[in-house]
């Protein structure tokens, strides 16, 4: 299986080797044969591999790629190439010491999409010079080294040695200028799709990348919704019982706000016209935006900050009351200002920082030391907890005092889509699933506004950078390990659908908000004389259509062997049950409860909304307001703690210090010294999998001898296997293959290579700046 | 899902079967029958008290005192709340407040565990309620400074298992390939003539004479000299342990013991030097000079290169475990946990060992050449490094019955201390020759199987309950100083072996990952960033923390019963589909034919 993975490479192609230079014998690898090198090189074109719209910018020959930190015995020589989409860089040499290769279908295994180039640093050993490079910039020196540290940590470093000066200096100011666009246009996806609506013949990996949803990785080839049109949000309506609520289409054509999608969920109780009166009232124009409906009518809504202060109260206190009349209990309406309770998005930038300069730097011992302490102080883990705790806390007011709860934000478009989304995946189960949890990203962040293009900085010019989404990401990490068994989706899907962010080819974490791709692509396609018809802009490929990035099998590694899935069969007290979701192990609250909650907080009274009565003033510090309020969550916790899980019901995250933990494989992967070879939580899920598989294989024996199919169609059956790892018999207990690690199924090596630079160690190198890869130059050219 | 019962607030991993009662006890015990009572546990006393449970506030209850353990059972709460504690685990014991104290449930006993946890008592304040109390607890909790036998002693308990067969150092070294034309068996020490701390059966080098032996012994701290403890099957290179040299201030050299490290040396026919790991740091070894011991230098022992490996005296782990009962117990230092953490310095010391014990591995396996390692005493550190290199250089080690060969012989029978390291039944609690070194070494192997989940045959509960009975005293096993004092005390024939509990149920205790495989060396990654508080051990006491079973191996669990439940069913159909078309082959497979239509990518 690793073999699949590893192309049998051609020992004679040498071009890319400068043998006929002094010297360079000794770094080609000692096991080479010799007579291969004696011959004449035969020059093979190396050359790179282009999709669609993309082009060559820039190359240079007898490039060295440094694998080791100590050595130069396992260097690769090479080809580096800058393109519109990526660096790329081109070998025959067989990579040493990797013993598996994840393979990613848009780049290759050197490869860098350009989106993902976090800065670039030029060095000059000679002269003793670095620099580092922004876009049009000038370079002084010729440069011997080029280093580039990426936003997933990696750090790739080649050299130059034996390579034509010039070129050398051109590619690197290439790679500068265009991994750092000015201009959304720009941007690789732009001239992809442009290329496929020009010649729609052409399709990457033999799928049409204008598709929509894509099945992804589920394995019944469901769609994603997108939420994009108004069916998808009636779909979630009918879905989630939410009979008071109406889809809205005022919107439509982004006539209100450029900053909403164009169809959304409101009150019924609410007219168009009203909420197009309230509109001008809120920030943005962001109106409140239905989420999520709980089975006991609880409403989850997103909502703005409303700026006219005059309007205000008799704004604030219609659309509470409406929500409130969506309520089947008529039940209170509870508030939350995120801004109040939550680390904001520069406070998030900041921990991610440091969090990065803490996991990739170097040496490695000198950060051991205080590892602890230092992590600590990256606060990254403390946001992490607050995020869940915070939700945790809503999910309470919903579950428990059957309350609708609005999250109220500035924009209501950053901490407000982290949250709503861990509300969403700890109450209903359906997000834990893998279309589920892909729609919910819709729903709540490609939808909603969350602004991926200058949160992710696809552009290198925003001040707004802050990772709100790989701290989501996190977070369900840390649901995930708690209760393994409760998500159809593994730790590696989340982590590729991390990396996903950074390749500038799916429209979905490209733009602000959904109308900016609109504009944006139907002006670049008038530009390019493209022919949009009906279309609302151009179709970008999605990033759910995971078959455009990963082969079938490969993408098995998404699914996770410990789910049980809502009619997968379990053994309960011996007997084997299977799971159906009602409403009933749904929820543990159903409808009709009486709208007395004697020993709430909230007498009866003030549950009831009064007329003329000032919600807002009465809520901000709900939670807290009084002492039993706090005690009759605290039972809550403790009394749902003390209970089994049910996994497809509420799942609630333990938060205290020792149980929020660093997500390992996503901020490790690339450091080789904190690999653990052989070992990780693979080798267990390994183990699971085999199990896994053996059962299915059983179950579907069982299915087909009591349906007494025909024979031919028992074996197609057979073939199909949710498991990346297979039983190859029954109670196979064989060894975990031997590439197996706690990087699996990534490999650090040669993606990092921190060899001291100038005789000073490169941690020093980088302290020297304020922050980890600041723009400003470390050191000047004269 | 499997369903976890509602935690009770004790967790009683010491007894699963509650033991007989018999009904000429009082009549306060007969009202309780779920009391557990082993075999030979006769009660002492009971009364009422107020337990102070640091988690839900005062809970009033009846404990009940045997020769063997405090129970406490709550009276009013709903659940009930147990206590039940093996007195062997309590390491103080104090009065709090006197009769004139103030203030609700301010006068009672205060109780210092050895296993991360303190419990308190309140009582009545009239007729001195607590006085008898004391007096029991103080006796029976620690029957060496009352002159009475342990617990152990008394223990009726039976089982199917004979821990005492589980190891036989001759079965263990011809597993090992020992002896062999290179190294011999010899039974120098039979009567613990040579070494009174050592196991009377030894592995020297077959060059070395018994003689030789003698003169060796002379020059090693408590002549604990130079002795095989494991051989690499491939190459051939040994694991040596030993104790400092006296070389004293003066520097003094000894040609016998130059000569016997040489003959190690030459005993792989090895021509590169010896490697001597003195597990201390640099500057512990040179201030040993003056207490008559010290290292070997350079000059002398110019066939050996020497490393220190830092890792710090028993008094500085003691230190560093009462630091971090400080933040866990009996609530966890939330507000800065990691730089609590990290103040204790337990993991940092954790990391040393397991780094010095890598090295130690990896010089032998892939660097092929013997070692030699030493502390001052070679009984605390030096049993650490030897048995935790073992552990990743031989598969064997990581089975159960392997595991408890391994601490059978490189701690019980090479004289780890355990009587004077626990203080078992030993009421002085200050003693300073207690400290936490086998605590720190099952911590070491935890956290290499939290690494390799699939590499050890035994689960993390096998590690907690040799842990429970290192303090419990109702087996022999850790029980006295040495195998010499071992015997005086006819250990093995009036007590019984932990291993006889553990090997009677041993799916209790079994990993269900393991993957069986051999001859693969182990590397933990000893990185702060790998090491891992053992939040199910350190902090089990409370409630809050505590975790729930393993969700992975419930699920994995659950998946096995599935198998068997579907193979049992495929057959129950094949035999009715057999019979209703009996000339029908194609649908008549067993399940294991079944399986060969899956293709495979391996």
């Amino acid at each position: 299986m690793a073999v699949a993975h590893h192309q049998a490479r051609e020992p004679t192609a040498l071009p890319t080797r400068p043998v006929h230079r002094d010297g360079a014998w000794l770094l080609l690898p000692s096991s080479f044969p010799e007579d291969h090198i004696a011959s004449e090189p035969r020059i093979k074109k190396l050359e790179p591999v282009l999709l669609p719209g993309e082009i060559v910018v820039n190359e240079v020959n007898f490039v060295r790629k440094c694998i080791a930190t100590d050595t130069s015995q396992y260097d690769l020589w090479g080809k580096l190439v800058c393109t519109n989409f990526k660096i790329s860089f081109i070998t025959d040499d067989p990579m040493p010491l990797q013993k598996f290769h994840y393979k990613n279908l848009l780049l290759g295994e050197h490869d860098v999409p350009l989106t993902c180039i976090e800065q670039i640093v030029t060095v000059n050993d000679t002269k003793r010079k670095q620099k580092v490079l922004g876009p049009n910039q000038k370079l002084k020196f010729n440069p011997t080294e080029l280093i580039i540290y990426c936003k997933d940590f990696r750090i790739v470093r080649f050299r130059f040695d034996e390579a034509g000066p010039e070129s050398a200096k051109k590619v690197c100011l290439a790679i500068a200028h265009y991994s750092q666009p000015t201009d959304l246009q720009l941007l690789f996806a732009f001239e992809y799709v442009g290329e496929i609506y020009h010649h729609p013949a052409k399709k990457v990996n033999g799928i049409d990348p204008g598709g929509g949803g894509g099945g992804g990785g589920s394995a019944s080839g469901q769609q994603t919704p997108l939420f994009e049109t108004y069916s998808d949000w009636d779909r979630e309506i009918k879905r989630t019982g939410a009979s008071e609520w109406r889809v809205c289409s005022v919107n439509e054509g982004y006539m209100i706000s450029t900053c909403l999608p164009e169809y959304f969920v409101v009150p019924s109780s609410l007219a168009d016209q009203d909420l197009k009166l309230y509109s001008y009232s809120f920030i943005g124009r962001r109106m409140p935006l239905w989420s999520w409906n709980h089975p006991n009518g609880s409403a989850l809504v997103r909502m703005a900050n409303i700026k006219d202060v005059l309007q205000q109260r008799r704004i604030d206190q219609r659309i509470c009351n409406a929500i409130t009349r969506s309520h089947p209990l008529r039940s209170d309406v509870y508030k939350s200002d995120l801004d109040k309770c939550l680390p904001n998005i520069q406070e998030i930038q900041a921990a991610h920082i440091k969090l990065k300069q803490l996991c990739v730097n170097e040496p490695f011992e000198e950060t051991e030391e205080k590892w602890l302490s230092s992590l600590e102080n990256t606060h990254w883990l403390e946001y992490i907890r607050s995020f869940l705790k915070h939700s945790a806390e809503l999910v309470y007011m919903m579950e428990c005092k059957h309350v609708s709860v609005i999250l109220q934000e500035e924009e209501g478009r950053d901490l407000s889509c982290l949250t709503a989304s861990l509300i969403q995946i700890m109450l209903d189960p359906y997000f834990r699933t893998i279309v589920g949890f892909q729609s919910l990203i819709q729903k709540e962040w490609v939808m909603a506004g969350y602004q991926f293009l200058d949160r992710c900085n696809h552009l290198k010019r925003s001040d707004k950078e802050s990772p709100l989404f790989l701290m989501f990401l996190d977070c369900v990490w840390q649901l995930l390990e708690q209760y393994p068994a409760a998500f159809e989706f593994s730790e590696v899907y989340l982590t590729i659908l991390y990396d996903s962010a950074r390749i500038s080819l799916f429209g979905t974490f490209l733009f602000n908000c959904p109308h900016q791709r609109v504009k944006e692509s139907t002006e670049f396609a008038i530009s390019k004389n493209i022919q949009l018809g009906d279309e609302k802009g151009l179709r970008f490929p999605c990033v759910w259509d995971w078959s455009l990035q990963f082969t079938s099998r490969d993408r098995l590694l998404f699914h996770n062997p410990l789910y049980i899935g809502k009619s997968a069969p379990c053994v309960h007290n011996g007997a084997v049950k299977s799971f159906k979701r009602s409403k009933k192990n749904y929820s543990s609250t159903l409808r009709g409860v009486p709208p007395a909650l004697k020993n709430g907080i909230i007498s009866e009274q003030e549950f009831l909304p009064r007329r003329n009565s000032l919600i807002l003033k009465l809520k901000p510090d709900f939670l807290q307001q009084t002492e039993s309020q706090s005690n009759s969550m605290e039972q809550y916790f403790r009394d749902w703690f003390a209970k089994p899980v049910d996994l497809h019901g509420v799942i609630l995250p333990r938060i205290s210090g020792t149980q929020i933990k660093l997500w390992k494989l996503c901020y490790f992967r690339w450091v080789p010294e904190a690999q653990i070879n052989h070992g990780g939580f693979i080798t267990a899920f390994h183990k699971v999998s085999l199990l896994a598989d053996e059962v299915d294989t059983l179950n579907r024996n069982l299915r087909q001898h009591k349906s007494n199919s025909s024979v031919q169609g028992n074996c197609s059956e057979l073939d199909q296997s949710r498991m990346y790892f297979r039983a190859r018999h029954l109670n196979d207990t064989s060894e975990a293959p031997d590439f197996l690690s706690s990087s699996f199924p990534f490999s650090p090596v040669g993606n990092l290579c921190r060899r001291s630079i100038l005789g000073t160690p490169l941690s020093k190198f980088l302290s020297g700046a304020k922050i980890w890869l600041s723009t400003e130059t470390l050191a000047n050219e004269d | 899902m499997a369903s976890s019962s509602a935690p009770k607030y004790n967790s009683n991993y010491l007894d699963s079967s509650p033991g007989k009662r018999t009904l000429k006890d009082g009549t306060n015990w007969e009202q309780n029958e779920e009391i557990p009572r082993l075999p030979g546990e006769t009660r002492v006393t009971d009364k009422d008290v107020i337990y102070m449970c640091p988690f839900n506030g005062p809970v009033k209850g009846r404990v009940y005192i045997t020769n063997y353990r405090l129970y406490l059972r709550s009276v009013e709460n709903d659940p009930v709340v147990i206590l039940n504690v093996p007195l062997g685990v309590i390491s103080r014991i104090e009065k709090m407040g006197g009769a004139s104290s103030r203030g609700e449930n301010s006068y009672g006993l205060d109780i210092t565990c050895k296993d991360m946890r303190n419990l308190r008592f309140a009582l009545k304040q009239e007729g001195h309620s607590r006085r008898d109390i004391f007096e029991v607890l103080t006796k029976y909790a620690f029957p060496q400074s009352h002159n009475l036998l342990f617990f152990a002693f008394a223990n009726e308990e039976k089982f199917s298992e004979n821990g005492w067969m589980v190891y036989n150092p001759m079965s263990e070294y011809r597993r090992q390939g020992l002896p062999n034309e290179r190294w011999r068996v010899t039974f120098i020490n039979e009567h613990y003539g040579l070494c009174d701390t050592y196991p009377s059966l030894l592995v020297v080098p077959y060059n070395a004479t018994d003689d030789d032996l003698k003169k060796v012994a002379a020059f090693r701290s408590r002549n604990r000299i130079p002795v095989l403890s494991w051989i690499h099957p491939e190459t051939q290179a040994v694991i040596m342990r030993c104790s400092q040299p006296l070389v004293g201030m003066s520097g003094k050299r000894n040609k016998d013991d130059e000569r016997y490290l040489d003959i190690i040396r030459e005993a792989n026919g090895q021509i590169s030097k010896l490697t001597i790991y003195d597990a201390r740091p640099n500057v512990n070894a040179v201030a040993n000079k003056a207490t008559g011991g010290g290292y070997e230098s350079e000059d002398a022992y110019p066939n050996a290169e020497l490393f220190f490996l830092d890792i710090h005296n028993i008094h500085v782990m003691r230190e560093s475990l009462k630091k971090l009962k400080d933040i866990v117990y009996p609530n966890v230092e939330e507000s800065h946990w990691l730089s609590s953490l990290e103040s204790t310095h337990w993991l940092e010391h954790i990391k040393l060992v397991l780094t010095g014990a890598i090295q130690v591995a990896d010089k032998v396996s892939s660097g092929r050449s013997s070692v030699v390692v030493h502390c001052s005493d070679g009984w605390d550190r030096t049993a650490q490094l030897t048995s935790l290199a073992m552990l990743m250089l031989d598969s064997y080690y990581r089975t159960v019955e392997g595991f408890e060969v391994l601490v059978q012989k490189e701690w019980i029978s090479f004289g780890h201390k355990f009587a004077s390291r626990i203080g078992h039944g030993d009421k002085n609690h200050a003693d300073a020759d207690r400290s936490p070194i086998f605590l720190q070494f099952i911590d070491c192997v935890w956290q290499m199987s939290k690494q390799f989940p699939t590499a050890f045959e035994f689960n993390e509960q096998f590690l907690i309950t040799i842990l429970d009975h290192l303090y419990s005293c109702r087996f022999g096993t850790f029980l006295y100083n040495s195998e010499f004092l071992r015997e005086k005390e006819k250990v093995t024939e009036k007590t019984l072996s932990l291993w006889s509990l553990i090997n009677s149920e041993k799916s209790k205790y079994t990993n269900p990952f393991y993957t069986k495989e051999l001859n693969r060396a182990l590397y933990p990654v000893a990185s702060m960033r790998h090491l891992e508080l053992w939040v199910n051990y350190y902090i089990r006491w409370n409630p809050r923390i505590r975790q729930q079973p393993n969700p992975v191996e419930q699920r994995y669990m659950e998946l096995l019963a599935l198998r068997d439940d579907y193979m049992r069913r495929l057959e129950e159909l094949q035999i009715t589909n057999n019979s209703k078309i009996s000339n029908s082959s194609a649908s008549s497979a067993s399940p294991s034919q079944m399986m060969s239509h899956v293709q495979t990518h391996f």
